[in-house]
């Protein structure tokens, strides 16, 4: 069969009905299975970028609060801290100033009590000793004297020289 | 130099014909639809390799459409592309042997026709029938006929400019093969193959099949943008 | 003489007078291109843009070397005047 062939340039209503739904054609195609798809895409992943910032920047408000809450509780804590310290320390003075007080108070106690049994143990002493002096004296006296004498004269006469003397 | 092949005649109205052009334009728009849907299977959140590629593309076009023809016109990227990708696929078929699409003109005035239908259309739409009606008479009414004929020519000069760029290259390129196998055999006519028709056509085929191609799709795409938008504006 | 054979020869004619055409677009293009690159040369930051306004303007420019290549091309490969003659 011969070949048949169209003229170099011709213009045909069929031939052009045919390219125009040809291109009516590959526009749907091109936005079916193209544009179509990659857009959604893009804007899938846009939806999700977006979502990720909002999720990022709420995440960051909430650390924030965080922050400052810690902030807030870490300078409380040291101000509760500061004052436990002060008030442990004012309550160890008092302690100590309390127990110097009391070994200072027992300290004199125990002196004063030492004192006084120095004295009572002196006037003891002092009265034995006067004894001793009166009987001796006594003694003395009737030795010397080799007299009997009613010793209790004497013994009264030399107390009351005693007392008169000491 | 012969036109596009006719295959059959469906036989009503006289007979409407199946001819070459047709065919590559079916195979044209067959390509398209293995490359569109090979490029947008099996997409990630993470885009790798092809679906960069096609995202890229994509993204870049939409770029140049609301770049070119104004804010709210991103429903024309789909068209756009459509167009860009028959015109460059259209002329690139040539590069394997068939017949380019956009080397006849009923294809390349088509396509412009449609555009010319856009135009028309965005600029009722936006200015309404009465102010596109007076835009006709736009400095005097003398001037009607002068507007209504640079409103026609419109789509004949892009469809000529297309039409002609790709068929000059065609004419060139069969001249050369024929010159060159009329050389052949006059110097070398002892061999088989007409051998000098082996690499030197390729340098030229640099320049009218791919070069021309990408330039005549490209330009075609930005005019219909421009024709558009300026409509819109 | 064949009549179509006279029309067919003028045409061809024709054709290679249309072709004069292209002097236009060729002196427009050189000047645009030229141009282009004294601004380059005074922006070279804006070299993709002047780039591509300039093939724009250039694809622009070229196309009435085109129309006289279709009506070239018209008159040799799809001539309507022959017809006449049939």
């Amino acid at each position: 069969m011969e070949a048949i062939f169209q003229s170099f340039v011709t213009i045909g209503w069929w031939e052009l009905c045919v390219t125009i739904c040809n291109l009516l054609i590959t526009f749907l195609i091109v936005k079916k299975f193209l544009f179509g798809p990659i857009n959604k895409m893009l804007e899938a992943r846009e939806n999700e970028v977006r979502e990720l910032y909002a999720t990022a920047e709420a995440d960051r408000t909430a650390a924030e609060t965080m922050k400052r809450d810690y902030t807030a509780s870490i300078a409380n804590a040291k101000d509760e801290a500061a004052q436990i310290t002060a008030n442990a320390t004012k309550r160890a003075t008092a302690r100590s100033e309390e127990i110097l007080a009391d070994a200072n108070r027992q300290a004199s106690d125990m002196v004063r009590k030492a004192e006084e049994s120095i004295e009572l143990e002196k006037k003891k002493t002092l009265n034995e000793i006067k004894d001793e002096i009166a009987g001796l004296s006594v003694m003395i006296a009737s030795k010397v004297v080799e007299k009997e004498i009613n010793e209790a004269d004497h013994k009264r006469m030399i107390e009351d020289f005693i007392s008169k003397v000491g | 130099m012969n036109g596009p092949q006719v295959y059959f005649e469906i036989p009503v109205l006289g007979g409407l014909p199946i001819t070459e052009s047709m065919r590559n334009q079916w195979f044209v728009m067959l390509l398209i639809l293995c490359l569109c849907v090979f490029l947008t299977r099996n997409l990630q959140k993470i885009p790798t390799g092809k679906q960069a590629l096609a995202e890229k593309a994509v993204v870049m076009l939409t770029n140049l459409v609301d770049s070119t023809m104004g804010e709210g016109c991103r429903h024309y990227a789909p068209f756009v592309a459509a167009i860009m990708m028959s015109s460059l696929f259209g002329s690139l078929i040539s590069v394997i042997g068939l017949r380019p699409t956009t080397a006849d003109l009923n294809t390349t005035l088509g396509w412009a026709l449609i555009v010319f239908f856009l135009i028309h259309y965005s600029n009722i739409k936006f200015h309404g029938l009465k102010a596109y009606l007076k835009g006709y008479l736009d400095p005097i009414f003398i001037m009607a006929p002068l507007n209504v004929l640079s409103e026609i020519a419109t789509p004949i000069s892009m469809s000529f400019r297309h039409f002609g760029n790709m068929a000059g290259g065609l004419v060139i390129t069969t001249l050369l093969l024929s010159g060159l196998a009329a050389f052949s055999n006059a110097i070398l006519g002892f061999l088989p193959v007409p051998l000098l028709q082996i690499g030197i056509p390729g340098v030229l085929s640099l320049y009218f099949d791919l070069f021309t191609a990408a330039m005549q799709a490209f330009i075609f795409s930005m005019l219909t943008m421009a024709y558009v938008g300026n409509a819109r504006s | 003489m064949d009549p179509r054979a006279f029309v067919a020869g003028m045409s061809a004619l024709g054709a290679g007078c249309a072709m004069i055409a292209g002097l236009g677009p060729g002196i427009g293009e050189g000047y645009v291109a030229g141009q282009a690159c004294a601004a380059i040369g005074r922006q070279p930051e804006c070299q993709s843009d002047v780039t591509r306004t300039m093939i724009l303007g250039i694809a622009m420019a070229e196309s009435t070397g085109i129309y006289a290549l279709v009506i070239a091309l018209i008159l040799i490969f799809a001539n309507p005047l022959v017809s006449f003659y049939n």
